[in-house]
């Protein structure tokens, strides 16, 4: 009994083996494909992100499916939401499948750790919502199609400053995550600028990702009576800290960034997030391009039992049809040419608006959108363009 | 000097068999670092420090019997030195950008082999402090002040923004890319370690582990001893979390949760607790075990279009393999056996019988 369970299982170890093998040593003879690498985490504490990215990155590959004549093969690539797997991860793409281009990855550090081995292999990589300034610096491999944080910190400035007439801004920064301290950073130093006023942070309060209760940080706060709050940080977190301000009767109104646009910070929040404002990529019933228009109609087709069409899944869509477009402008699918083209990148036509890739590889938009929860949903308040 | 070469290494002898087995090593070592691509070298790398941090968690799980889940919180410091001090100066302004980096470090660049001793060394410091009040404590209090103390570790470098950059974590770290640092490493801890069990601190870790009561009636400072496995254990990882830094080019909090721990855990239960041989085992196999299975989250895995096969799959198939392993060598792969030419004589020799009983048997039409 014993000798036929280990003889089964080495079978079943062995034969996947073979059938692995011979699968990919056809493919990567075969000339009429491109591969493009999808990197994404698809297991792990990310999962949901990133595939609201790879919906995005298939829906375009079914609309244009061919370049320069030849068919675009999609290699996806799970890293776990684990930078050590995110490292070997990318270079089985680059190494193992040959892809000539990398799209992803949700979440900033995964994308870092995945810059070097882009940088050394030389194969261009695109981050899609990776809003980390340290993702492209010092990296001629990648780019990006989304807004950085610096942009989205100063957007909320802006309109705290202009729209809301704000004097004295309370921060609440989830100090564990970096894309909530790059904010918060980038934030404190708009607003200052714009109020010039040295002292027109009031409060800052830093919590952890997975804290539950705020009320220490939110009476601190409330002590010093701001006029808003800006909260960037996890939607879950999020609406918990807005939930318990109102509870303890502070009534600021709170901004914050493009992570709260999920289901969950509405279902966790309930009516407490009622009015709530937050900046972010996409709007899908306000489209700033052609683009955008072909990319609604085409969502709702492939998912009509969906209700509104996440920001990374439309920047997902972004960085497949950039792509494609630089490897149609480069005439080859050597990375090298795909690179130099990526970097060429002038007023490229994406569903999240026009993008122009600068000289860090990051894609230089001036626009955002302003959503506010009204209703349970997620409304179009305003567009913001920034300079 | 006599005395010393009593407590080490007297009871070993070379076979002329592991000399040549190592030059066999060293050559192997060598054809690959000129001929393999980027990815298997990055898998064999990883391999090799996986094998340095769950030797370092072995000695104090398995030889001393102290049930320690600190490991993450040991690599974290071992990363973060190597981070930090060999980080070129000239990048740190654009790293550390939201608050720069504190003066009294931001003009230090250590050479990397200075940076990673002196990572094993503060890792160790760490051990010793929080030996102190932790190792007095037993099975399950040991564990969870272990745990308690490297999501401390974690919380702690999250919020020291002006050293670790917070959050945001380092990159432009100088990578490490050829094998020999990590496999020389590696064989050199292992040789230490092969000393050390062999040595009478060894006797004392083991003789902890089987029975407290009866090791202390027998002379052996029981503080002391567990002090040492944990602080040289906690230097071993230190190592092994510096040079994962160096591979990765780039550290931040998140990496060093407390389930890191669990990988280096199910490595050395899976290979054997109280095994060198087994750690390294299991180390390749977890780590090419998992790589391998990729297979599965891809859509056409098998030449057909099965739902199934999808990302995550094989996370799924490897615990299943690892439940199978775990039932059928509840001791490990390895137990607390050693990989030596007798194990491997004696393993030959019974599977020489068994092949010639069942011949006699089927000669002599036996069924029994």
């Amino acid at each position: 009994m014993k000798k036929m369970l280990v003889l089964l299982l080495s079978l079943a170890l062995v034969v996947p083996m073979v059938a692995g093998c011979s699968g990919s040593s056809t493919t990567a003879e075969d000339s009429d494909v491109i591969k493009i690498g999808v990197f994404e985490p698809l297991t792990g504490a990310n999962a949901a992100g990133g595939e609201l990215e790879v919906d995005g990155i298939e829906l375009a590959n079914q609309l244009r499916p061919e370049v320069l004549g030849k068919k675009v093969e999609l290699v996806v690539a799970d890293n776990k939401s684990d930078k050590a797997e995110a490292t070997t991860a990318a270079a089985r793409l680059i190494e193992k499948d040959k892809v000539v281009a990398v799209l992803g990855s949700w979440g900033s550090s995964l994308s870092i750790a995945a810059g070097d081995v882009v940088k050394t292999n030389e194969v261009p990589a695109v981050a899609l919502s990776a809003t980390n300034p340290q993702v492209t610096a010092g990296n001629d491999y990648y780019f990006r199609v989304c807004f950085l944080d610096p942009f989205q910190g100063t957007v909320m400035a802006n309109y705290a400053s202009k729209n809301l007439n704000a004097k004295k801004v309370a921060i609440i920064q989830e100090v564990s995550n970096d894309y909530s301290v790059g904010l918060a950073k980038f934030f404190t130093d708009a607003f200052v600028k714009l109020t010039g006023d040295p002292n027109a942070i009031v409060a800052t309060g830093n919590y952890n990702t997975g804290d539950q209760d705020f009320t220490g940080i939110l009476t601190n706060i409330k002590a010093t009576n701001p006029d808003v709050i800006f909260a960037p940080g996890n939607y879950t977190e999020s609406a918990l800290i807005i939930k318990q301000a109102r509870a303890l009767g502070i009534t600021a109104p709170f901004i914050g960034g493009d992570t709260w646009e999920t289901n969950e910070f509405i279902t966790v929040g309930g009516a407490d997030v009622e009015g709530a404002v937050m900046s972010t990529f996409f709007d899908d019933t306000n489209p700033l391009t052609e683009a955008g228009k072909t990319f609604v109609a085409e969502y709702k087709k492939a998912y009509p039992d969906r209700e509104n069409i996440p920001a990374v899944t439309a920047l997902g869509y972004d960085g497949y049809m950039m792509t494609l477009d630089a490897i149609e402008r480069a005439g080859s699918a050597d990375p090298k040419a795909i690179r130099d083209a990526l970097a060429a990148t002038v007023d490229f036509e994406g569903a999240t608006g026009m993008i122009t890739i600068d000289a860090n590889g990051d894609a230089q938009k001036t626009e955002a959108i302003i959503k506010v929860v009204k209703d349970g949903k997620f409304t179009y308040l305003d567009s913001v363009t920034v300079q | 000097m006599e005395n010393i070469q009593h407590r080490f290494g007297a009871y070993i002898k070379i076979h002329w068999k592991t000399i040549v087995f190592l030059g066999v090593v060293l050559i192997t070592i060598g054809l690959l670092d000129q001929f393999v691509d980027s990815y298997i070298r990055r898998l064999l790398n990883l391999c090799a420090i996986y094998t340095i941090i769950s030797l370092g968690m072995n000695l104090v799980n398995g030889f001393t019997g102290q049930f320690s889940l600190g490991q993450a919180g040991f690599m974290a410091v071992g990363a973060y030195t190597v981070a930090i001090f060999t980080v070129p100066i000239e990048a740190r302004a654009t790293i550390f950008y939201l608050a720069p980096m504190t003066p009294l470090l931001a003009n230090i660049q250590l050479p990397f082999i200075v940076a990673l001793l002196l990572g094993g060394l503060v890792s160790a410091g760490f051990a010793f402090l929080i030996g102190g009040p932790c190792l007095r404590l037993r099975g399950d209090y040991l564990a969870i002040a272990t745990l308690g103390f490297s999501e401390i570790i974690r919380i702690v470098f999250t919020n020291t923004q002006t050293i670790t950059n917070g959050a945001l974590g380092i990159k432009s770290i100088p990578t490490i890319t050829s094998l020999w640092w990590t496999y020389g490493i590696a064989i050199i801890i292992i040789v230490l370690m092969i000393l050390l069990i062999n040595s009478s601190y060894g006797r004392a870790f083991k003789s902890i582990r089987e029975d407290e009561i009866a090791a202390e009636a027998m002379g052996v400072g029981l503080f002391k001893t567990k002090m040492t496995s944990f602080m040289i254990g906690a230097f071993f990882t230190g190592i092994g979390g510096g040079l994962f830094a160096a591979l990765l080019g780039t550290v931040d909090p998140k990496q060093f949760y407390f389930t890191l721990t669990y990988n280096f855990l199910l490595i050395i239960v899976l290979g054997g607790l109280g095994s060198i041989s087994g750690t390294v085992i299991a180390s390749f196999v977890v780590t090419l075990g998992q790589e391998w299975l990729r297979f599965l989250d891809e859509p056409m895995a098998f030449g057909l279009d099965l739902p199934i096969f999808r990302p995550g799959l094989r996370m799924v198939v490897f615990s299943a393999l690892l439940m199978v392993v775990v039932l059928f060598y509840r001791k490990g792969l390895m137990g607390t056996n050693e990989l030596t030419w007798d194990f491997i004589g004696k393993k030959i020799k019974v599977i020489k019988s068994k092949f010639n009983r069942k011949k006699s048997a089927s000669q002599g039409g036996d069924n029994k």
